[in-house]
């Protein structure tokens, strides 16, 4: 078994207690969709056994009805756990280990736009979940800092600007 | 409520955000009690562009000359990084010998980014006379670079499919005879950053990070490597042409402020000799194959070794024409999280070497407000705090 073959496994061993549905292959390592309750326990998983660190939290902005064509239909469409039928945020939460990648991807509705603070347990995600907050509107609960960390003093309230439906201030 | 009885024993001293001499823009607000850093927090964003959102609205190709934008330092791997994601989406092989160029000016470019970081690291010491000998050398490079891209700082030396240029026999030979003059200069300067006894004083010892809180913290580049945590994504997932001219990952393991101008200094030495393995045997054949305007839809992460640690990019494709989404990493927000751990319990007058120590892109500290107790402010600027760095030391 290949070093990156045993560290996918590795990961996918430890992540099998949270996942929903079945772990998918990337070009980069493995990825897994986490209910958000169960991402902080998921985290702890890798961080206890010391597979890697947490690399990025990458936003993601999924309004509906889509306005792409079906055809480019993206392919985590059908991971979803509930479907794509409301306006969604997702975080990946992006591990790496050598050269693997494991993502763990929670997705939100608009309305209940909150996620769990992994803070506790990786100390320096701070940064990452400050920005995820201020350019997507994803609540990160429990973070122990929610000053303004990119965005200007003088920035409206209540506007993402990485979420699709912005197109600049007025 | 501060209880109006017992006079306040600690001062939050805020330093930035602007400064005109200095590259970026940070703020910190360091609180102290006497001369000790108790804590220390941080606010960036000054120099936000919204890169990431404006890249949605361009094409694939355009999108490549914004992202190079985002670094003035290491412009080269930012577009490296992207256009590698890109083609891992497109499905195409990039020619061998596009790569090997492309990895040959990603090593020039750190030469110069540590070279240029040498300087800085050593100003902030109050060491000026290394400062204007490592930046005198840098110009070898800098000429170089120029020489072979036609720029000083924005390369463009990538297209999405391979890169723009070739390298022909005279340039080189002019990177070799560059190399050939900087190679004994960097075992002067490593010989003086190990001996000098006023430059030990400020670096020995100071700022150390442990290897348990560089990993745990996610520190990347030379700030885990000081420490001994051997994250180097040249050697952990090689990519574009380092797994035909392989690189040894550098550490050490003291973690503080010395270990970091080894570490750096040891990968200028690791530099050279691939930059003249690249050049010995530059593989032969096509600069580029052709990339359609559209992606297929999916998505990829691309890691690169910038000269500062992994730079993270995020890649999705919804099949059209442009971007989807791309999200950037970059690695001093990584590292930013040491010293703000690492701070408490030093002196404020290692802050600015603290803060140079990670080599941080660069962001700038200028107008330092001390707000004493009866409530006046004085305001110092960050030639000041410097000034007053190096006549603590004195």
């Amino acid at each position: 078994m290949s070093s990156a073959e045993k560290l996918i496994t590795d990961a996918e061993t430890l992540l099998k207690p949270y996942v929903v549905g079945a772990f998918s292959r990337t070009s980069v390592g493995v990825e897994a969709v986490v209910k958000r309750e169960d991402l902080p326990p998921a985290v702890k998983a890798l961080i206890d056994a010391r597979w890697g660190y947490l690399s990025a939290i990458t936003g993601l902005d999924h309004p509906w009805p889509k306005t792409a064509k079906p055809a480019s239909k993206p392919p985590e469409a059908q991971a979803e756990p509930t479907g794509p039928t409301e306006d969604r945020l997702e975080a990946l939460y992006q591990f790496a280990s050598g050269a693997v990648i494991a993502t763990l991807r929670v997705s939100v509705a608009y309305h209940d736009a909150t996620l769990p603070t992994v803070c506790p347990i990786i100390p320096s995600a701070t940064l990452y979940e400050r920005e995820l907050q201020e350019m997507f509107g994803i609540t990160v609960q429990g973070t122990p800092e929610t000053r303004r960390l990119l965005l200007p003093d003088d920035w409206p309230e209540n506007v993402y600007p990485l979420r699709k439906a912005f197109k600049g201030l007025a | 409520m501060d209880t109006q009885q017992e006079p306040r024993k600690t001062f939050v001293v805020p330093i930035g955000p602007q400064h005109p001499a200095l590259k970026e823009p940070g703020h910190f607000e360091i609180t102290v009690e006497g001369e000790i850093v108790t804590a220390a927090t941080m606010r960036l964003g000054y120099v936000h562009r919204g890169i990431e959102k404006g890249v949605e609205g361009q094409n694939w190709a355009q999108a490549m000359y914004m992202l190079e934008r985002i670094c003035g330092i290491c412009s080269h791997v930012h577009a490296t990084a992207y256009a590698l994601g890109v083609e891992a989406l497109a499905g195409v092989q990039v020619p061998p010998r596009a790569q090997a160029i492309r990895v040959l000016v990603a090593e020039l470019e750190r030469v110069h980014s540590h070279l240029l970081w040498l300087g800085v690291a050593a100003h902030e010491g109050g060491f000026d006379t290394l400062f204007m000998y490592s930046w005198r050398d840098r110009e070898l490079i800098m000429d170089v670079l120029e020489g072979l891209t036609g720029n000083r700082v924005n390369y463009s030396c990538n297209v999405l499919g391979g890169v723009k240029f070739d390298v022909d026999q005279t340039q080189a030979d002019a990177i070799r005879s560059a190399i050939d003059l900087l190679e004994p200069r960097t075992h002067h300067y490593m010989k003086v950053v190990t001996t000098d006894e006023t430059l030990i004083g400020r670096t020995r010892q100071v700022g150390t990070v442990t290897a348990e809180e560089a990993a745990r913290l996610g520190a990347v580049g030379p700030v885990a490597r000081a420490s001994g945590v051997p994250r180097d994504v040249r050697v952990d997932a090689p990519y574009a042409a380092y797994p035909t001219f392989p690189v040894k990952a550098v550490t050490a393991t003291a973690g503080d402020l010395e270990a970091k101008f080894i570490v750096r200094l040891e990968e200028l030495f690791e530099s050279y000799r691939v930059i003249r393995e690249i050049l010995d045997n530059l593989p032969p054949g096509e600069l580029s194959v052709r990339v359609k305007p559209r992606i297929p839809a999916g998505e990829t992460v691309s890691r690169v070794e910038a000269p500062r640690g992994e730079l993270f990019y995020y890649l999705r494709s919804a099949g059209g024409p442009n971007p989807d989404r791309v999200k950037v990493r970059t690695p001093s927000l990584c590292n930013w999280g040491t010293i703000l751990a690492t701070a408490a319990g030093h002196k404020l007058a290692d802050v600015p070497m603290l803060i140079a120590g990670i080599d941080p892109c660069f962001s700038c500290n200028d107008r330092l407000v001390t707000i004493n107790r009866r409530g006046d402010a004085e305001t110092w600027t960050w030639a000041r705090l410097r000034q007053y760095g190096i006549e603590y030391y004195r």
